[in-house]
């Protein structure tokens, strides 16, 4: 399956790619993937890097290298809500396996699976560094912190109202 | 313990801060109108006498590594390190949300004294709320005219900067400061060999300097208090005030901004809020997860890079983690060695090899099937990673791995003997463990 750039998208790109100096558009790389498996559901399809390799004109092993290196990109399904829950020693010591015990309890999938009605997936990460909260899950842009399971049902609970 | 003062953090509590006309009511850019009247070297030289030291994890003197930077006709970047990653540490994460032009007021200055036109603010990509705060920021200042071409430059002065804001992606080894110029020039972010230092050899190849957040929001403060005055806030060599994150088994977590001489003894029973009720101190790293581990007899060390280093550790980052007596210390280990074999670049074979199979014994050990020779053999696989690898991450695996092993070994010989599973918060049980 091909997918194709569209004008709109190639304008943001063209804006990203200005930051950097004359003949250094590999920079943009990860500003580029970021924004295409922000517009797609949060995932990245083979068809989608090639397309950004072929923008910047590099090889589509130099963009695969990129999306198999860093943790925020996913080459398979994430839900629409897709949990970072934080493991790492700070959070450990305040409680996070409570936390990745009621995600996984609540939403009934594995790390790593997205819920059957797509709404949902999630996965343990290191250190987002909001230690000052911990223990910390993070969706998108928030950060929730001093959570234990029952906070962790009322989240999910609230989300889940919120996607019917 | 001195009253705590409010230089960096004064606007964390002042929301109208956050757009330009709101920062500047509060007392900001007087730092950059002030450098702007004086001539590089002098920066420099004011820099240098404040005893800024790098608040990255190094500790290293600011204005000697501004020093070593390349004289060059051609391009010379400012590469800004706001890829927070090191466990416990909670700083630039907060300056970024909450005085983004703090930052840019630093940025401003350090280029204005090193003559680089160009700086990239690397923002960890999970960093999703200051990567947006920031981007805000710089676009004021393009709106201003302070940045960008047409508009006068820096508040008139016709010194022209360009800033951008680049987003990682997730990952530990970015923090490294050759690994985030290799992500910063869209590749996997594997450090370089140094040397050559960036300083001589950076980004794209030119000469670059990296600073911390911190580091660069300090900067302004030394320009508008002068050196003398930020000394006195600080200890010798270690000028100023500095950002401290006290977390875990404390009552009171948080990020504080605390004059240089607090002792660690302070920051966990006052400022931290003590202990749970009923809890005694076992452990607490100073520094972030890297650095060696104290017991609780050595907590009357001042946080300044020199003391800790003295005391057998490091100030690192900053980033307190507490460890009270319900702490298994086998199973705390067994989540750093998580850690750091995840976030291994996979680069140097010592480091690729060795993270995984310190956290392969690890995992016996916690699952009660450990050995009497695992001990020596992860000492001995520490000892063959440390200075046999490009960057330090094979070190900041090594120094917890050591410390915890030979300051708790018989807590570590008594799960081996227990041959039972314990959970992170049964360390308590050990004890019933070793006397059976």
């Amino acid at each position: 399956m091909s997918w194709t750039l569209s004008p709109e998208m190639r304008d943001r790109f063209d804006k990203i790619v200005a930051r950097y100096p004359e003949g250094r558009s590999q920079s943009a790389v990860i500003p580029l993937l970021h924004l295409v498996q922000e517009a797609s559901g949060g995932s990245l399809t083979e068809a989608q890097q090639r397309a950004v390799a072929e923008y910047l004109g590099i090889p589509m092993s130099k963009v695969h290298e990129v999306t198999t290196f860093y943790s925020m990109y996913s080459l398979k399904p994430r839900g629409r809500r897709h949990l970072l829950v934080c493991r790492t020693l700070p959070c450990a010591l305040c409680g996070c396996a409570a936390v990745s015990a009621a995600v996984r309890e609540r939403l009934g999938v594995a790390e790593g699976e997205v819920t059957p009605d797509g709404a949902f997936s999630w996965e343990e990460v290191e250190c987002l560094n909001h230690c000052d909260l911990g223990p910390v899950l993070q969706v998108g842009e928030e950060v929730y912190g001093g959570l234990d399971a029952a906070k962790v049902s009322a989240l999910i609970e609230t989300w889940s109202k919120e996607e019917r | 313990m001195r009253p705590s003062p409010k230089f960096l953090s004064r606007n964390f509590e002042n929301p109208a801060a956050l757009r330009l006309e709101g920062y500047v009511a509060s007392g900001g850019t007087q730092g950059l109108r002030k450098a702007l009247g004086m001539n590089p070297q002098e920066i420099i030289d004011l820099v240098k006498a404040a005893n800024l030291r790098g608040r990255g994890g190094a500790g290293f003197p600011a204005a000697m590594k501004w020093g070593f930077l390349g004289k060059t006709q051609g391009p010379k970047y400012l590469c800004v390190n706001a890829d927070e990653g090191e466990p416990a540490t909670v700083k630039d994460g907060p300056l970024m949300e909450r005085d983004p032009h703090q930052l840019l007021e630093g940025i401003a200055i350090a280029c204005r004294a090193l003559d680089i036109h160009q700086a990239y603010i690397y923002i960890r990509g999970e960093f999703r709320t200051a990567i947006a705060r920031v981007e805000s920021a710089v676009q004021e200042w393009y709106a201003a005219g302070h940045l960008g071409k047409g508009g006068g430059g820096l508040f008139g002065s016709g010194f022209a900067l360009e800033v951008a804001v680049h987003p990682g992606a997730g990952a530990y080894i970015c923090g490294e400061e050759t690994g985030l110029l290799s992500s910063l020039e869209g590749k996997k972010g594997f450090p370089k060999l140094k040397p050559p230092f960036p300083a001589l050899k950076g980004l794209y190849g030119a000469p670059t300097i990296v600073n911390n957040v911190e580091t660069l929001s300090c900067v302004p403060h030394i320009l508008t208090l002068g050196a003398d005055a930020w000394n006195a806030l600080g200890t010798e060599k270690n000028g100023g005030t500095k950002m401290y994150n006290v977390c875990g088994h404390v009552l009171k977590p948080g990020c504080r901004e605390l004059p240089h001489d607090v002792t660690l003894r302070e920051l966990i029973f006052e400022v931290g809020g003590g202990l749970a009720p009923g809890r005694s101190l076992k452990a607490v790293v100073p520094g972030g997860s890297s650095s060696p581990v104290l017991l609780p007899h050595e907590i009357d060390v001042r946080m300044d890079f020199d003391s800790v280093a003295k005391a057998g550790s490091m100030l690192g980052s900053a980033g307190v983690i507490v460890m009270d007596d319900r702490t298994s210390m086998v199973r705390a280990l067994d989540n750093l060695l998580h850690f750091y074999s995840h976030e291994s670049c996979g680069q140097c074979t010592p480091c690729r090899e060795g993270t995984r199979w310190l956290y392969r014994i690890s995992q016996r050990i916690v699952a009660g099937e450990g050995k009497v020779g695992d001990l020596d053999r992860m000492l001995d696989i520490c000892g063959n990673m440390v200075g046999n690898t490009i960057c330090v991450l094979a070190d900041a695996a090594a120094m917890p791995t050591e410390s915890y092993i030979r300051k708790f070994r018989g807590e570590f010989e008594a799960y081996i003997r227990g041959g039972k599973r314990l959970g992170l918060l049964d360390g308590a049980a050990i004890e019933a463990v070793s006397h059976a």
